[in-house]
């Protein structure tokens, strides 16, 4: 009775669709990547050459997730729907503690990264004092080059976040706050170097008519890490994969990861971030 | 307003390109999915408790009570706690809309049958029948109509739910669009927005045929059993959420959390009350300009078309658009709850206008008066109390929301809960939920009150 209904129809093809995407879905590395558009193509498509090199490295399906936010990619490597994950130093510092995740590798860059301060010109902001009586956005609330070492950096300046500043807003990514400081919605911030950097280059932001005026002093901050479950052989392919990566050659992905060189990263890097993230009572 | 152009203009054109589209289908199947999961597993919850309600079991009282309080709590926070516990993907967005829409479903199978005529059951009973031949042969066949009628509108309710669990991780098309707009990728958020109102609208069309064919929600069955096969939690995974849930207790605030709590309080109140007035003045504006009785079809078509784009969108999408335009804050909720409610308010506005009595608007007429006189002097005033009502629910239900918008980076308590979840701090998060929780149902109760003792009862949209 159900075969002639163009409704019935259209629910058979949609079981259909379900059970193709469930069939393909057959146990493949799930790798997740916190949402941050500084070191990640977000869109489904975007992500696509990402995932083919790293199948053809691994011998394997594998499945990009970006969740939602930080939270939810440390949860994932705890309750095991992630097998690796992309964290910034404080998500990782967390995750180590909370699941004993396993560091193992990063950029280059990334062991000696930088956040800058950023402001218009027109606010007349020339350093950290200056921010007294100002609003100020910080970046994701979990993120180290967003939260984590600005807010040192303020504090080691005397700058007291709570008291001096006239309000703070956590806007999520860098990103965010590269436009929220672009648009006059708060008067400066502070962010990822590389992001500023780069939309400054595609003309999202004006860089003209902006101005940073501190830099922090380096940090360690983004690490690729693994469930400490996950097999030693599928750690080992994972790392190997990106550590082969070369500029020239795989141009494509290196872009998506937006690096030129990996190296192999440990746990010892983040006794700095793990200090400071006690310090501040994020940890 | 001199930035709005170059704001809006970073939207267009958006990206068509097929292998795009094509990209796009796994989440809209995802979404789908979802739905239609979830609701299986809400309607098998739902019909045991709703007959043990209608049978007036013992216990039935505790039931109710149990069942209202779990559906006080924001459906978008359930996913929250799911995406805790189970981890990012489908499984918990699954799962928060099952547990959600089940108590909803539930509630309502159990008014719906404890509403059924007595006699027929009585004479069912002296017959000699037990209990389950009693709900299989009394209770099922007297209330069949009203059970697929209203789970009919609830499955309309849980697709566009299935679409906002994404925006904090539980799949689907959601989980895509929050994506994009971090990447301040505009132009896919676009595609995205089209993708989302079509299907919705194709949707709509599919509820109402299936409202008035019931019988083929039950066609959905198949469908809804493979997406929970696709996509149910793993069950590796209750080890770990049991403990994780664990760290959720005893449940506490630090005194500078106490002391931020009503400022953050208000400012949730402040996006309802804020989106509900300009909703509704907004409203009263479009409600007129497209009522069939007041308004010319050329101006009135348009203008339906544009108040339908608005509310096909859910408010927390326009939350997540607007944040990531114009920063978040308050102001953007507010924005945001008021766009979604302006497209429903102004359809039911004009519908009040619409099926405003006859006779007086004629005997007016008929004294000569001119359509300006008849409109201000008898239609308008005879639509009043209807638009009044409608105002009133949606107030209710903006309070509602905005305590999910700060999940989102609109301000107040779902901002509170949300940064507490961001760091790990559990004991804060669970304080805020069950914050949320008894706010949520102090105002369900009052707007109950309300009605009961005005004898309102909703008009449905």
């Amino acid at each position: 009775m159900f075969n002639s209904s163009p409704a019935a129809r259209a629910v058979a093809a949609l079981c259909f669709l379900l059970t193709i995407e469930n069939a393909a879905a057959a146990e493949p590395l799930r790798v997740g990547m916190i949402p941050d558009a500084g070191a990640t193509q977000v869109s489904v498509e975007q992500k696509a050459p990402l995932q083919k090199y790293l199948e053809q490295q691994m011998g394997m399906p594998v499945k990009l997730v970006i969740p939602t936010s930080y939270n939810a990619t440390v949860e994932g490597l705890g309750n095991g729907s992630l097998d690796i994950a992309y964290f910034g130093g404080l998500t990782y510092v967390k995750a180590h503690e909370r699941y004993g995740a396993v560091p193992l590798v990063q950029r280059d860059v990334d062991q000696q990264f930088q956040a800058l301060f950023i402001t218009r010109k027109a606010t007349g902001i020339k350093s950290l004092a200056d921010l007294k009586g100002k609003t100020f956005c910080f970046g994701d609330i979990n993120s180290t080059s967003g939260h984590l070492f600005p807010y040192l950096a303020m504090k080691q300046a005397g700058i007291s976040v709570d008291a001096d500043l006239k309000s703070t807003r956590y806007t999520g990514s860098h990103a965010a706050t590269a436009q929220a400081v672009a648009a006059g919605v708060c008067d400066a911030g502070s962010l990822d170097e590389t992001v500023f950097k780069s939309m400054v280059a595609d003309g999202k932001i004006p860089g003209e008519s902006m101005r940073v005026f501190f830099t922090t002093p380096p940090f360690a901050d983004y690490v690729w890490a693994a469930r400490k479950d996950l097999s030693p052989a599928l750690q080992e392919k994972f790392s190997a994969a990106l550590l082969r990566l070369q500029p020239g050659r795989d141009d494509a992905i290196l872009e998506i990861l937006r690096g030129e060189h990996y190296v192999k990263a440990d746990d010892a890097e983040y006794d700095d971030v793990r200090k400071v993230g006690k310090e501040l009572g994020l940890l | 307003m001199d930035s709005l152009w170059p704001l809006l203009s970073a939207f267009f054109p958006p990206v068509l390109t097929p292998s795009y589209l094509r990209a796009l289908l796994p989440p809209v199947v995802e979404t789908l999915g979802l739905a239609a999961g979830s609701m299986f597993l809400a309607f098998l919850i739902s019909l045991p408790l709703g007959i043990a309600a209608g049978l007036r079991l013992p216990g039935t009282r505790p039931l109710l009570a149990v069942l209202s309080a779990v559906r006080a709590i924001p459906d978008l926070t359930v996913a929250i706690l799911c995406v805790i516990l189970f981890g990012v993907g489908p499984g918990a967005g699954l799962l928060a809309l099952a547990i959600y829409y089940g108590a909803v479903v539930a509630k309502m199978f159990a008014d719906i049958l404890r509403t059924a005529p007595r006699p027929p059951l009585e004479a069912l009973a002296a017959t000699g029948a037990r209990r389950l031949q009693l709900a299989l042969f009394g209770l099922l066949p007297l209330k069949r109509a009203d059970l697929l009628t209203y789970g009919a509108y609830e499955f309309e309710s849980a697709l566009r739910a299935s679409i906002v669990v994404g925006a904090v991780g539980g799949g689907g098309l959601g989980s895509e669009l929050v994506g994009s707009l971090a990447a301040l990728d505009f132009p896919r958020v676009t595609t995205q927005l089209i993708v989302l109102v079509t299907v919705v609208a194709v949707l709509d069309q599919l509820a109402v045929w299936l409202r008035r064919h019931p019988r083929w929600l039950l066609a959905l069955a198949p469908l809804g059993l493979a997406a929970l096969a696709a996509y149910a939690p793993r069950l590796l995974a209750f080890d770990h959420a049991l403990h994780v849930f664990g760290e959720m207790f005893p449940p506490r605030l630090t005194e500078r959390d106490w002391a931020a709590l009503l400022p953050r309080l208000w400012e949730t109140a402040w996006m309802a009350l804020a989106g509900t007035g300009g909703a509704v003045l907004a409203a009263a504006l479009f409600g007129a300009l497209t009522a069939r009785n007041l308004a010319p079809p050329w101006l009135a078509w348009p203008l339906r078309r544009l108040m339908e784009v608005l509310r096909s969108i859910p408010e927390v999408v326009w939350g997540l658009i607007l944040i990531a335009v114009a920063g978040v804050g308050p102001t953007a909720g507010a924005a945001a709850l008021g766009l979604h409610s302006a497209g429903c308010l102004a359809r039911l506005f004009a519908e009040s206008l619409e099926n405003a009595p006859r006779a007086p608007q004629l005997a007016i007429a008929g004294t000569g008066a001119s359509a300006v006189v008849v409109t201000a002097w008898a239609t308008v005033p005879l639509a009043l109390g209807p638009v009044a009502v409608h105002s009133l629910f949606r107030l209710e239900w903006n309070l509602r929301m905005a305590t999910v918008m700060g999940l989102i980076g609109a301000g107040g308590i779902g901002q509170a809960l949300y940064d507490a979840q961001q760091l790990f701090f559990y004991r804060q998060m669970m304080a805020y939920i069950l914050i949320t929780w008894v706010l949520v149902a102090l105002v369900d109760n009052a707007s109950e009150a309300l009605r009961r003792r005005y004898k309102l009862n909703q008009i449905p949209a």
